[in-house]
């Protein structure tokens, strides 16, 4: 149940059934590949021998170790506290992506080295375009929203088409129509404009239907309610709607701009330096290019979870008429 | 710096629209702003990268900055990719493009070609491990080049170089990857012989480079094609060609070029010989 209540029962990761089932799937999906030739069949010799040679007795022997380990692992974790699991599972999965990452044998002084250009003049770029696309993209959204709401034929059909348009093509053509195809018409805007431009054309058509469907989710009653009382269109929106429709609004808003943040990546085809520019740029004399993309990659990914976490307090602010 | 510094300037006043500048007066801007704006690649060393201090540099990017010396200007530089300097689309947002671009016929019908600045060679490159020895042994195998290059153009046996005889190809290959740079094709081939591809076309130096770069390759045969580097402008404006052109012969004569070219290739390719 979504809420706590009173009706105590096991839990889940403790029930036979469950840990038995989840054996059988991960022992059958590791007996999949062969895995016999990776460093898991080197630490698996003393059992099976030679790991090459081992043939099916050691995929069995290599899926049925992972399958325990995994299982242990799953029932281990039911017995901490809530906040105690999620951070071990963060812990393990970290450490797996950190071993993948070790196959790669990056050069760890070349990322330090040019850490400092790729955030003075990548991260700034990006955040710089980013959030000038949000404030663009979240005034165009709630515009539009309001017009696809309203009975106004003009209003509906322009924002029913700019919805339409916007929504139905992929983002990189958008920035070439107007860094290229504006200038046809004799307005030439320069790349990074073209970009926020592009950006905040596409991401407000999304955003526009998620207003939308934050505000017509707010119950009809709501609306007779204000008209009863005299409110006019701006005062009920105001006082009564938006306020209701903020919390249904924001979770899928803050997803839609963190993913704009890595959309805004496609303005590098402008030549604008931006993160990942700079990171497909500064690798490339030495050919270091999987260092610069990962430590790029490892910025983008803490960029997204600050605004995760913007998102996050945003939402427990919404949510205090729920709490008991 | 510069590109970043006007750019934002631009960006931060307000989101501006520019009416474009007239056709035929490219000089007249160039000599009014007193910048030549230029459009280079920054994935390309040595002809154009960013340096540690987060600078364009390069050959391209010093040949450049001689012909804005020598039309008494200063040099900014702009990278939009290369698909977009090719198309021709420039709208006044840069004065001439330097990519060490290949003139080829379609190409002369959007550009004006004032000056070859070097010369470079076309060659196969395989992976070490690979049997191949001569361009022939890698008929009806898979190809990796950069899109909408001259390599490409080779593969596919479509490449004529303006004002020169025509190419004679000495292999044809079965299936071409292309790439969105040449890195990309590089990366593949280093996977092995035949993992991804069966060998790549790069220009000469760029490959020594890589294999000076660790890359497991060879090269096989002799150079396929002597492709002439060209600054491409569009067909605007007469005088400034005549002036680009005036440019690069006067840094010929006083051997800046060469010097250049020495530089950073390590022997002067910028003459036929």
């Amino acid at each position: 149940m979504l809420y706590p209540d009173t009706v105590e029962s096991e839990v889940l990761v403790h029930k036979p059934w469950f840990v038995g089932a989840t054996f059988v799937v991960v022992l059958a999906a590791f007996l999949m590949f062969n895995l016999t030739g990776t460093t898991m069949g080197e630490l698996m010799r003393p059992v099976i021998g030679n790991p090459l040679e081992s043939g099916l007795y050691g995929r069995f022997a290599i899926a049925f170790v992972i399958a325990v380990m995994f299982s242990l692992n799953l029932v281990l974790i039911g017995f901490v506290p809530l906040k105690l699991q999620i951070g071990v599972v963060w812990v393990e999965l970290l450490v797996l992506f950190i071993g993948f990452f070790n196959l790669f044998n990056l050069s760890l002084p070349f990322i330090w080295e040019k850490l400092p250009l790729l955030i003075s003049q990548g991260v700034l770029t990006t955040l710089f375009v980013s959030a000038l696309s949000l404030v663009f993209a979240s005034m165009i959204g709630i515009t539009a929203a309001i017009a696809k709401l309203s009975t106004n034929g003009f209003a509906y059909g322009l924002a029913s088409f700019y919805t339409s348009f916007f929504r139905g093509m992929p983002l990189l053509m958008q920035i070439y129509l107007i860094y290229l195809g504006l200038p046809q018409l004799g307005i030439v805007i320069n790349a990074v404009p073209s970009g926020i431009l592009a950006l905040s054309l596409c991401i407000g058509a999304y955003m526009t239907e998620i207003f939308r469907s934050g505000i017509a989710s707010i119950d009809r009653g709501q609306w007779e309610a204000s008209r009863s009382m005299g409110f006019g269109f701006v005062l009920t929106m105001r006082r009564i709607i938006l306020p209701q429709a903020l919390p249904i609004i924001i979770p899928p808003m803050g997803n839609t701009f963190i993913g704009m943040l890595k959309d805004s990546s496609l303005v590098s085809v402008l030549g604008v330096w931006e993160l990942t520019f700079m990171a497909r740029t500064i690798g490339q004399p030495t050919f270091h290019h999987m260092e610069m993309l990962i430590a790029a990659a490892m910025i983008y990914w803490l960029m997204s979870v600050c605004l995760e976490l913007v998102q996050g307090r945003i939402e427990r602010h919404y949510a205090r008429s729920k709490v008991r | 710096m510069k590109t970043l510094t006007a750019t934002a300037l631009i960006a931060f006043g307000s989101v501006t629209f520019a009416i474009s500048a007239h056709a035929g007066e490219v000089l007249d801007r160039v000599l009014g702003k007193k910048t030549l704006t230029v459009a280079t690649s920054a994935n390309w060393h040595p002809a154009s990268f960013m340096n540690d201090k987060g600078q364009l540099d390069g050959f391209d990017v010093e040949v450049a900055k001689g012909i804005a010396k020598y039309l008494g200007v200063e040099a900014q530089f702009v990278t939009p990719g290369w698909d977009i300097i090719t198309s021709g689309h420039r709208e006044g947002r840069w004065d001439l493009s330097m990519g060490q671009m290949t003139p080829t016929a379609p190409r002369a019908k959007l550009f004006d070609f004032p000056a070859v600045y070097i010369y470079g060679n076309t060659v196969v490159v395989v992976h070490k491990d690979s049997k191949a020895t001569k361009p022939a042994d890698l008929d009806g195998k898979v190809m990796g080049v950069p899109a909408g290059s001259s390599e490409e153009n080779y593969l596919k046996h479509t490449l004529e170089i303006y004002n020169a005889p025509p190419v004679k190809y000495e292999f044809t290959p079965g299936e071409v990857k292309s790439y969105e740079s040449g890195s990309g094709a590089r990366d593949d081939l280093r996977l092995g012989d035949g993992v991804r591809l069966d060998g790549l076309l790069d220009e000469e130096l760029a490959a020594k480079e890589a294999i000076k770069a660790g890359y497991p390759f060879k090269i096989i045969g002799g150079s396929l094609v002597s492709t002439p580097a060209v600054i491409a402008v569009l067909h605007e404006d007469e005088e400034f060609s005549d002036k680009v052109a005036a440019a690069v012969k006067a840094m010929r004569e006083d051997g800046s070029l060469s010097k250049l070219s020495i530089k950073w290739y390590g022997s002067d390719y910028t003459a036929l010989k």
